[in-house]
């Protein structure tokens, strides 16, 4: 194989929130603030070692697939082909030196990995397993069979926090039914509220409503899961989950988001980040009356799903939610990030928050297709591969 | 101007209210708070003691503030862990020492008062109440530079009450709430607060130092509070669609809502428990001998001050507590409906204004709320001094006549 493939597959890139050098080992900056704020795209430096005891893969690199998923201090990096297996970077891992992260023993085989704060759960063909640190140690916490495929003949293809029969919730009870007549096939977990896709393309949300994340119109919680009506008839075609937001796509590729919009996380004008820019004003003593200059209707919670336009774009691919911004990819191999961006988070190589979608120029501007994003709760992970018919 | 002694002299300040050394400072948590950013508090605590350069400090306190606060917002206000509030206190603490060192300017120890009371604000007491303290110390500081200031500054400080244009409205005989002087405490249990019947008690507040030894005038409350950050309600009534809260300093809301042209709509610093936040001025007032009537504690009683000028509007409502609405400074018009006239007065069907009326009162929609002017009524023009009774349930609805601070005595 070429090596612009070879390339084009170690191909993850990070930023936002490095402070416990979950993106990339903090001794490789110059300064303190830069190592905790990553503002532009970080090409990641994968781990695909302790596979062999030379230490060298046994996989070519074309046979390598790669899943990121991350908490607040930690990544997880889920190899998937041939020995699969997860490795840890960030709050935690022996390698404190950085980029060569921790190989997680117990996860050998896994088929897909999740991880919060406390816990990692490992998805098995026949078990899952929840793995929490408790007192400085990992332990087995909870574990749950699953029939296996001589069985029932099949293998379940569902992606965590989906589990046959139900979810993995982020504090105990873990397991939680599902009602099998919902046929999930996709699901989301805010930090209250959960945001489900059935098998025909209906979404229906629970949890807490207190910042219109729900959907239904109102602040209310809801404690089963409903449909939400507003996007009845229009089939979906996948769902996230922000802290306090929610968004949805459409087969046809429309993006549709809604719930708390306190830092433009919701690319609607943000009444929370233009009293932020009056306060800067107010400290640098250049006060203007605060004349209602601009009529623009400023929207704080958005209780029903509202269709997201994105400039020069007609069709959203894929979307992804942090604790407080959004990031979607369009069908041209665009990311576009919008929301809080004190981290750096929405990786424009400042630390601004923006209530309006904005292009990443980064992968336009160095020939790179952008295929997956996703989102930790204060940073950004990307898998984007060379365009083929890109200028060099 | 000695500019690096005075910055040597806050610094030294602060760290006298700080644990003396790194090992003293305790940092002891429940499991609720993550391992993860147990280690950014440990961080912030070794370079506020160990490092030359506190923008270290000050960028951990910012990641500390920026969790809470997202577990600040994570459910609702009451069952947030207490453990949270007290996190965000310390990341108020790392971020208003680190931004007094090195570079103490004003606005930077502004700043730092600014932190300080976010932690008294939403966080919980920590290190034996030290944000208290830590406040106390800034605005000595702060008071030093600010008699230089008007020592320099020879332009006469032109200040005007800005004027309102509202209406007085005619008490007449048949509707006012009846007036007693200093009732005994048998007399105020018998014939009030045991058939619950609204009074204003006249001549029991007067020996406060709140009209006594310190006047309460806008000159007195920024030199008490001028620098202090308070929740200001704006819009005019906080039934409006447009109503919102904002955070400003006690001088910003003056200079603002007070003085200033009024653009942007009427603020009210309104049921805000200031008299914790600022002790000095809880020193002005004092708990009527009547609250020992109740059942519960001193401690259990909610102290609310209502400070804003002519025009501000508390719309229809009921509270779940007795009142002493105590009128300091300014005139205020209340009206008063009993318990039995709820049906009257057409309460909100929502969960969170359901205590309250959904009728214009001076002003009522007879379309559509046809039987409001069945509903009978009281009502009466407090006057500096005055107290009114409110009993518990008593829908009040009150209107301010001019520049005007109240305080609250919710008790049972």
């Amino acid at each position: 194989m070429s090596q612009q493939q070879d390339i084009g597959l170690l191909n993850w890139f990070g930023f936002g929130f490095n402070g416990f050098g979950q993106i990339c080992s903090r001794s490789e900056f110059k300064t303190d603030s830069e190592s905790i704020k990553v503002t532009s795209p970080l090409l990641l430096k994968l781990c695909y070692g302790a596979v062999n005891q030379k230490g060298e893969s046994n996989l070519t690199s074309a046979e390598r697939s790669v899943n990121i998923g991350a908490s607040w201090s930690r990544r997880a990096t889920i190899h998937l082909n041939g020995d699969s297996y997860v490795c840890l970077s960030g709050f935690g891992s022996n390698s404190a030196d950085g980029d060569r992260c921790d190989h997680v023993l117990e996860s050998r085989g896994c088929t897909d990995a999740l991880i919060n704060e406390s816990c990692l759960t490992l998805s098995f063909v026949d078990k899952i397993e929840g793995w929490c640190h408790q007192q400085h140690k990992k332990a087995l916490v909870w574990k749950m069979d699953l029939h296996t495929p001589d069985t029932t003949g099949i293998v379940h293809s569902l992606r965590l926090p989906l589990v046959p029969g139900g979810y993995i919730a982020s504090k105990p009870p873990f397991f939680r039914p599902l009602p099998p007549d919902l046929q999930a096939v996709h699901l989301a977990l805010g930090t209250e509220h959960v945001i489900l896709l059935s098998a025909c393309g209906t979404v229906y949300t629970w949890g807490s409503g207190s910042h219109g994340q729900l959907g239904h119109g109102s602040l209310v919680d809801g404690k089963e899961p409903r449909a939400v009506e507003a996007l009845w008839g229009v089939p979906m075609s996948t769902v996230a989950a922000g802290g306090w937001h929610s968004a949805c796509i459409s087969a046809g590729g429309d993006l549709y988001i809604w719930g708390w919009n306190e830092s433009g996380q919701l690319g609607l004008p943000s009444k929370g980040l233009k009293e932020e820019r009056l306060n800067v004003k107010r400290t640098e003593q250049t006060r203007q009356d605060e004349g209602e200059s601009s009529k623009d209707v400023l929207i704080s919670v958005q209780a029903f799903p509202a269709l997201i336009d994105i400039a020069r774009e007609t069709e959203i691919t894929k979307v992804s939610c942090g604790s407080r911004h959004t990031a979607a990819i369009s069908s041209t191999g665009n990311l576009y990030t919008w929301g809080w961006g004190n981290y750096g988070q929405l990786g424009h190589g400042s630390e601004c928050s923006s209530d309006e979608p904005m292009l990443v120029a980064y992968f336009s501007s160095h020939g790179l297709w952008v295929q997956d994003v996703v989102c930790g709760l204060w940073n950004t992970f990307v898998r984007a591969v060379q365009r083929k018919n890109s200028p060099s | 101007m000695h500019t690096l002694q005075f910055m040597d002299q806050i610094w030294s300040d602060i760290r006298a209210v700080l644990p003396s050394t790194e090992t003293e400072f305790s940092l002891e948590f429940s499991d609720k708070v993550e391992p993860s950013l147990l280690e950014i508090l440990k961080q912030a605590r070794q370079q506020l003691y160990a490092s030359a350069d506190q923008s270290l400090c000050l960028e951990r306190a910012q990641i500390i503030l920026d969790f809470s606060w997202e577990k600040l917002n994570t459910g609702t206000w009451r069952d947030v862990d207490k453990e949270w509030r007290r996190v965000y206190s310390y990341g108020c603490l790392f971020k208003a020492v680190s931004l007094c060192h090195g570079d103490a300017r004003e606005a930077r120890v502004q700043e730092a008062i600014k932190a300080c009371d976010m932690g008294l604000l939403m966080g919980a007491a920590i290190m034996d109440d030290v944000l208290q303290k830590l406040v106390r110390t800034l605005k000595t500081n702060l008071k030093t530079k600010d008699s230089h200031a008007l020592v320099l500054s020879d332009q006469p400080s032109v200040k005007r009450v800005k004027r309102d244009c509202v209406s007085v409205p005619k008490i007449v005989p048949a509707t006012a709430v009846p007036r007693i002087r200093c009732p005994s405490l048998e007399s105020f249990r018998s014939d009030f607060l045991v058939p619950q019947k609204p009074v204003v008690l006249e001549g029991i507040i007067d020996h406060w130092p709140a009209f006594k030894e310190h006047p309460w005038s806008i000159d007195y409350l920024r030199s008490v509070a001028g620098c202090r950050t308070v929740p200001v309600e704006i819009g005019s009534k906080y039934t409006d669609e447009e109503w919102g809260q904002r955070l400003l300093t006690v001088n910003e809301f003056i200079d603002h809502y007070i003085l200033g042209k009024g653009a942007g709509g009427i603020g009210y610093l309104a049921q805000h428990q200031l008299f914790d936040q600022v002790p000095e001025l809880k020193e002005d007032i004092r708990i009527p001998d009547y609250c020992c009537l109740g059942e519960g504690d001193e401690g259990d009683i909610t102290i609310n001050a209502w400070f804003g000028p002519g025009g501000t509007i508390s719309p229809l409502h009921q509270d779940p507590q007795q009142n002493f609405l105590s009128q300091v400074v300014g005139t205020k018009y209340i009206r008063l409906y009993s318990p039995e006239e709820t049906k009257y007065v057409y309460p909100h069907q929502s969960q969170l204004l359901h205590n309250t009326s959904q009728v214009e009162v001076e002003d009522p929609d007879m379309e559509r709320f046809p039987d409001f002017l069945k509903a009978s009524f009281q009502d009466c023009v407090l006057q500096p001094g005055d107290v009114l009774f409110i009993p518990v349930k008593y829908w009040h609805y009150v209107r301010s006549l001019e520049l005007s601070f109240s305080v609250s005595f919710w008790w049972t």
